[in-house]
């Protein structure tokens, strides 16, 4: 049954805190597939993916008491946590550590080769805000935010200066909020 | 401080994008306290951020909902419980990494309704016990038709157990009817609350209402010692299914009525065009 009823983000915190069935119901219906969404970008393994979903949803559900309206968005606030959530993941994997801890030249070159074909053109897997964002754009958002990268981690594996990090993650910020303000 | 610099500086796009140090993020947030340009600024990115995330959805495994809400229920039981979890088709999932917070302290359960848990805890997993061995007999292929067979059943007994209950709250002598009728001369609307006093449980049908025209949508209320609360933005497929009876999920603990109003898409924080109105 399609949910018939929407909430606000404040009577979404006030239905969480009750703690009912009827209340986790609502929050799987409305919000799963975005933060399983988010999960999936850094996480590609479906079952490990799901286990983050899990853990997000427990972690959403115990913590509700904790949050309040003044930390910002409650919808910010659990995308947040399903992004923390797969990052800390793919680090116990060690999967991520590996493009860090390369400091040889050829790993680098190969980092960014990697980035520069394969990541630039499909890691953020823009689906239709591609066109709204340079692939060199992408390649920063997406070591950032599904990555989990530092702006000082990405200027030294992308060899490129700190300032130009800056630079490209607000164009990039600059150019998606044009493309949804737009749609 | 110049904020105009400090906008165009990218370090706001950095904080949203979780591409700071501890001590980075700890200055931003400082600094967005005393200046409010900042916090626009940060939440106009977080929300096309958000956006973005929309755009990038994607539907989990149906049978996720299920599993995760009884991870949700196993935390709060006591740690005897004799491994209720073998048949998930699922690996054992690990125990989820939340130590930081002790679980909200849920009020007591009578006995009862412990009685009655473990008893569904029990039956659960005998039943999920029999569905595997059952499902181990057959070839891959038919395991995986009969585990989609098993949802489509239980998404059906679902649907029966709500037209059920449904039946059961109208002979129900706790249940409150509250028929919420138009405040707006000349325009027949109406609207009925199913509301139990006891259990804080509350249904919802419309049954005469025009479709709001663009822009706009229904939302219903509780009026609860004069004040308006919410209970949420109307979705027109109920407007537009006129008599499906729909379960508020917030819970009513009290108030002197319930009504309609007609909002912006979305909803208000207060009630601008009250539609109709029932005294409970």
């Amino acid at each position: 049954m399609a949910p018939a009823l929407t909430y606000s983000e404040e009577e979404l915190v006030v239905l969480l805190k009750q703690q009912s069935q009827d209340a986790f119901n609502y929050l799987y219906k409305n919000y799963a597939g975005v933060l399983y969404g988010v999960i999936r970008k850094v996480v590609t393994d479906e079952q490990t993916a799901q286990d983050v979903l899990q853990d997000v949803f427990v972690k959403v559900w115990n913590n509700i008491g904790q949050y309040s309206t003044e930390k910002g968005r409650i919808y910010t606030w659990m995308i947040n946590i399903a992004r923390n959530a797969a990052i800390d993941k793919l680090r116990s994997k060690g999967e991520i550590m590996k493009s860090k801890i390369q400091t040889g030249e050829d790993a680098v070159y190969n980092v960014q080769k990697g980035m520069k074909t394969e990541q630039a053109t499909d890691t953020i897997g823009l689906k239709e805000a591609v066109a709204a964002l340079k692939p060199e754009h992408q390649t920063i958002v997406s070591l950032a935010y599904f990555k989990g990268f530092t702006m000082d981690e990405i200027a030294r594996t992308l060899e490129i200066p700190l300032g130009t990090v800056k630079t490209r993650m607000r164009a990039a910020m600059q150019s998606l909020r044009e493309y949804y303000n737009s749609n | 401080m110049n904020i105009k610099e400090y906008i165009e500086s990218g370090i706001l796009e950095a904080y949203v994008l979780g591409a700071l140090t501890e001590g980075e993020r700890a200055a931003v947030e400082a600094d967005m306290v005393m200046y409010p340009e900042l916090a626009q600024e940060i939440a106009a990115t977080e929300a096309a951020m958000q956006s973005f995330a929309e755009a990038n959805a994607e539907e989990p495994p149906a049978h996720m909902q299920q599993q995760i809400w009884n991870a949700i229920q196993q935390q709060s039981s006591p740690q005897s419980v004799p491994e209720p979890q073998p048949a998930q088709e699922a690996k054992p999932q690990p125990q989820p990494k939340v130590v930081e917070f002790a679980p909200p302290a849920a009020p007591a359960r009578p006995s009862w309704q412990r009685a009655a848990v473990w008893a569904a805890v029990a039956v659960s997993v005998l039943t999920n016990f029999m569905l595997l061995s059952q499902r181990n007999k057959t070839k891959d292929e038919i395991a995986q038709m009969t585990s989609q067979m098993d949802s489509l059943k239980a998404s059906q007994q679902q649907v029966l157990a709500e037209y059920k209950k449904g039946r059961d709250m109208l002979v129900d002598t706790s249940m409150k009817t509250v028929v919420m009728r138009s405040m707006q001369p000349g325009k027949e609307m109406t609207g009925m609350m199913f509301w139990s006093k006891v259990t804080g449980e509350s249904y919802l049908t419309i049954h005469a209402m025009p479709m709001p025209e663009k822009g706009k949508q229904y939302q219903l209320w509780l009026i609860q010692d004069g004040k308006p609360v919410s209970m949420g933005v109307i979705d027109n497929n109920l407007v537009a299914n006129a008599g499906m009876m729909y379960k508020i999920p917030m819970q009513v603990k009290g108030g002197q009525a319930f009504a309609i109003s007609l909002e912006k898409e979305g909803g208000n924080p207060t009630p601008t065009e009250v539609m109709a109105v029932g005294a409970i």
